[in-house]
């Protein structure tokens, strides 16, 4: 195989072949390098590990320390860490605060998750139909993305926010709706070098349309780009659902997330109430690291010359 | 080599994890510093209490309420722009002939020395009231202050009444059979009974006030042309300062700038011949989204006459250490949730007496009071001030609540939760009431003022307080002025009747009374402030008794009635604000009837060594 023959980020498929069309083999030799190289990173496995941890904090720790993060308990009021069976203390309203930083962790999590998956998935297809088509179908695509660009995405948000009344789908589409634009001009990139691969010629000699081109070639052979772009706007995203819910468009109560927690725990700065901010605070740099470090062990992964060596 | 650059193109691209990360950490590093990390508030003067120099001029910036825009010049109020704010700012230009005051002992009179006019005369059986101007008082444009202006601000009201907020049927200006003006200063008024002299003058003489006709209005125009007129310009929120029609004042101050953010600046009026002529050379009222970023000004020194949020009481001291003085504000109001009872859906629920009078054992006012405004606020008891009533006809219940709305065919699913469901419909004994279909959820939806951390924590209280007993409470929140434009007075077919089910305004309390805390404006049917469109014949029977006789039972009866009536739920009145004034700032007196009275207002130096105290 040529380094002319190569993509940016996968091995190239003999020409004429489609890329899911690779011999047996071909496959699992890529994921065992690829997770070789992953492995390698400690940084990475130090945010895979975060990240599993917070995963398994969220989700799980309610089984073992669940609490009530819908009724509020004016008694149990502002208590202090390890104050009547309050581990991280309460809230100002008598919420647990472990419990609901594991409950506000969710929201944020899978707000996170989805909005960046989501933005991910509609940038690439979106980026790959600019590029592999080009002409005007580029020009109008790719001047609509710089004009959206344009536009602060904090702006757009908060305007959106305010205009609806906000909750999980309505975030995670918000958010997507701006996260976007980042994942479209990277695969449109990507796209404009691989539409001129053989294979693609190939494809379309034997009859093969520009929805099989961009599904079947081109964006399959992105999917390096797009992992690692996944990861960064999976962060991004769980710091727009801070963004947004520490200016106070966050999902009503008694729903929570880090953010929200973040914006209320700010009102008790003055007298010292430590744990409602940085508890939650803390949860958010955490997770957005652990995402960016598996981003950077992902991308090295899929870097083919780091494959090689 | 070509593919090489692409690469790392492409690796650059996405290759901005730090910035990300900078920015969550910067998130957290700056919590840290609002944590209590960040710069000390230096002391902004040393004078003590009592102590100093009275100087002249200078420059005086006091907080608005959190989310409190002023946007209403006109001093007749609309419906929908009757803040408090915005009348504290008109009667600083056009002062009503009677202002209310605490005396000595703290009780409320309507005999300040501020009063444009001399005590009213009632004669006839309290049938004509006379009232003469004092002779003083000038426009800015050097035009006298005649009775004939006091009957161009009665002609308006009377020509547009429905666009006067301050309009109740049967009282003014219907109740003024005649308005006869006597000479240039006196004016006379025949009303179409006797009234209770002491209701008539702290109720309805307040509000008169004298508008200046030969600037406003020509000579034998039509009243309704005039007030719409008016109204046009009044809507010009960019133009208060400029608009020549806002030029001609009578009051202590005058505009020099008023923007549609909300940030207004005072300057004395020179013209103004009332015996409080300001001291100051400007005051500055500055507005705030929250009480959040009303407080960090507050702790940067960008205040000299701020509030702090009752969450952080415990940082008083902090204040006092550094050169300010704290005095809570409290107002002489009540604060509650208003239900609308035309809303087409949840208006049958609230019409029901039961479903009232449950919802209102289910909020936990004391301790509300206690732990989400830091004993800042009272329960209300009633419509009327806490201090007037004598018992908690509803005191917090919340097993009555449910054996109650049981009682009347309400029951949750087979497990014993979810909403509650009306399960017996129908009008008899033990059904759920007129409307109320069969499977209809006890579900409403709360339009509550945003800004305020402990709004926001009372509301969520109260909703899971209700959500305990199978009521569904959402909350929306919105800023104050949108909270009150939405939730005003409707008929059942009216667009804007559907947009609110129960509304609160209350951060700062719902309603201040006059002197005289009588439900004309609230509870009477068909009564401007009657946001909720409650209507009982008792209840109206009973403020006219308070209207007509000086009777204390009259009050009494009235003030028991609707404590149990509950044509609103009542919850804990806060006190107006937490003031935090610089200590070289004197003259401050917080009227609990929320009006200002910056001319008043003065700074005192620091005595010179040996020297005497303030003596103004």
């Amino acid at each position: 195989m040529t380094a002319e023959a190569a993509t940016p980020t996968t091995p190239q498929p003999a020409a004429g072949e489609p890329a899911d069309d690779d011999g047996p083999d071909a496959t699992p030799g890529l994921a065992r390098r690829t997770l070789a190289v992953f492995a390698r990173n400690r940084l990475a496995l130090l945010g895979a590990g975060l990240l599993a941890a917070l995963l398994a904090f969220c989700f799980l720790g309610p089984l073992v320390h669940p609490t009530d993060q819908v009724h509020t308990d004016l008694d149990q009021a502002s208590l202090a860490p390890g104050e009547a069976g309050h581990p991280l203390g309460t809230t100002d309203l008598g919420y647990d605060m472990l419990g609901r930083l594991m409950h506000g962790g969710q929201t944020s999590l899978e707000v996170g998750l989805a909005a960046g998956l989501l933005a991910t998935l509609f940038g690439t297809v979106y980026g790959a139909v600019a590029g592999y088509f080009g002409g005007w179908a580029d020009a109008v695509l790719m001047r609509v993305t710089d004009a959206a660009l344009a536009i602060p995405a904090l702006f757009l948000l908060v305007v959106v926010a305010a205009m609806v009344t906000p909750s999980k789908p309505v975030l995670i589409l918000v958010i997507a709706s701006v996260a976007w634009l980042s994942p479209a001009r990277l695969i449109r990139g990507e796209a404009l070098t691989l539409r001129s691969r053989d294979y693609v010629h190939a494809m379309r000699l034997m009859g093969g349309g520009g929805g099989r081109a961009v599904f079947r070639h081109i964006v399959p052979n992105a999917v390096g780009t797009m992992i690692v772009n996944a990861t960064f706007q999976i962060a991004d995203a769980i710091l727009y659902v801070a963004y947004l819910s520490f200016l106070g468009l966050s999902i009503p109560p008694p729903a929570a997330d880090w953010g929200s927690m973040l914006s209320s725990g700010i009102t008790y700065t003055q007298v010292g109430y430590w744990w409602l901010i940085f508890p939650p605070g803390l949860a958010i740099v955490l997770v957005v690291a652990a995402f960016n470090f598996i981003g950077d062990g992902l991308r090295d992964a899929f870097d083919v010359r780091l494959q090689k060596n | 080599m070509r593919q090489s650059r692409t690469r790392t193109r492409v690796r650059a691209r996405i290759h901005r994890p730090h910035g990300r990360l900078l920015a969550s950490v910067t998130l957290l590093v700056a919590t840290a510093l609002l944590a209590g990390c960040g710069p000390k508030v230096e002391a902004v003067t040393d004078v003590r209490p009592g102590q100093g120099t009275p100087v002249e001029g200078g420059t005086a910036v006091m907080a608005l309420p959190p989310a409190a825009t002023p946007n209403w010049i006109f001093p007749i109020g609309a419906p929908g722009y009757l803040a408090t704010y915005n009348s504290a700012i008109q009667n600083l230009l056009y002062p009503p002939l009677y202002t209310p005051e605490p005396d000595k002992s703290g009780k409320l009179t309507m005999d300040s020395p501020r009063n444009v006019a001399d005590k009213p005369r009632f004669s006839d059986g309290n049938r004509t009231v006379t009232v003469t101007l004092k002779k003083r008082y000038r426009w800015s444009d050097g035009e006298p202050v005649t009775a004939d202006d006091v009957r161009f601000w009665f002609e308006l009201i009377r020509a547009n009444k429905d666009d006067w907020g301050g309009y109740s049927p049967k009282l003014l200006p219907d109740n003024v059979e005649r308005f006869q003006v006597l000479d240039d200063h006196t004016f006379r008024l025949r009303l179409d009974r006797s009234y209770n002299p002491a209701w008539f003058t702290a109720d309805q003489l307040e509000y008169f006030k004298p508008l200046p006709r030969h600037a406003w209005s020509k000579k034998g125009e039509d009243p309704k042309k005039v007030f719409k007129r008016l109204l046009t310009h009044a809507k010009q929120l960019s133009k208060f300062d400029s608009d020549p029609l806002w030029k001609t004042t009578m009051g202590p101050w005058r505009v020099e700038k008023w923007t549609a953010s909300g940030h207004v600046s005072l300057v004395p009026n020179k013209r103004y011949a009332g015996p409080d002529k300001p001291h100051l050379d400007r005051v500055v009222l500055k507005p705030f989204t929250t009480a959040s970023s009303e407080f960090n000004v507050l702790r940067a020194g960008g205040l000299d006459y701020g509030y702090i949020p009752p969450s952080v009481m415990a940082q008083s001291a902090h204040f006092k250490e550094t050169g300010y003085r704290i005095d809570p504000w409290e107002s002489w109001g009540v604060t509650y949730l208003v239900p609308n009872l035309n809303h087409p859906e949840t208006g049958p629920l609230m019409r029901q007496r039961y479903v009232r009078r449950a919802l209102q054992s289910l909020i936990d006012q004391k301790a509300i009071s206690k732990h989400v405004w830091h004993g800042s606020a009272e329960p209300t008891l009633g419509p009327v001030p806490s201090a007037l009533m004598e018992e908690n006809a509803l005191p917090y219940d919340p097993e009555k609540a449910r054996s109650l709305l049981a009682a009347h065919g309400w029951k949750r699913g087979e497990d014993g939760h979810g909403t509650l469901r009306c399960a017996a419909p129908g009008t008899g004994e033990g059904h759920c009431g007129k409307g109320i279909d069969k499977g209809q959820e006890l579900a409403l939806e709360l339009l509550s003022q945003s800004g305020s951390t402990e709004t926001s924590n009372t509301m969520q209280a109260i909703k899971s307080s209700f959500s305990r007993a199978g009521v569904r409470l959402d909350i929306r929140e919105q800023p104050l002025n949108t909270v009150l434009g939405t939730t005003v007075p409707c008929k059942p077919k009216e667009p804007v009747c559907s947009q609110w089910q129960l509304g609160f305004f209350g951060t700062q309390g719902s309603w201040i009374f006059p002197a005289e805390p009588s439900g004309q404006q609230l509870f009477a049917t068909g009564a401007p402030s009657n946001m909720g469109n409650w209507s009982d014949p008792r209840t109206d029977e009973l403020i006219k008794r308070t209207e007509y006789s000086d009777d204390d039972s009259a009050m009494r009866d009235y003030a028991r009635h609707l404590a149990r009536e509950v044509p609103v739920l009542w919850t804990p009145n806060p006190a107006y604000q937490v003031s935090v004034i610089r200590s070289d700032l004197r003259g401050v007196d917080q009227n609990p009837t929320l009006t200002l009275a910056p001319q008043d207002w003065y700074f005192v130096k620091k005595p010179a060594r040996g020297g005497k105290g303030a003596n103004r």
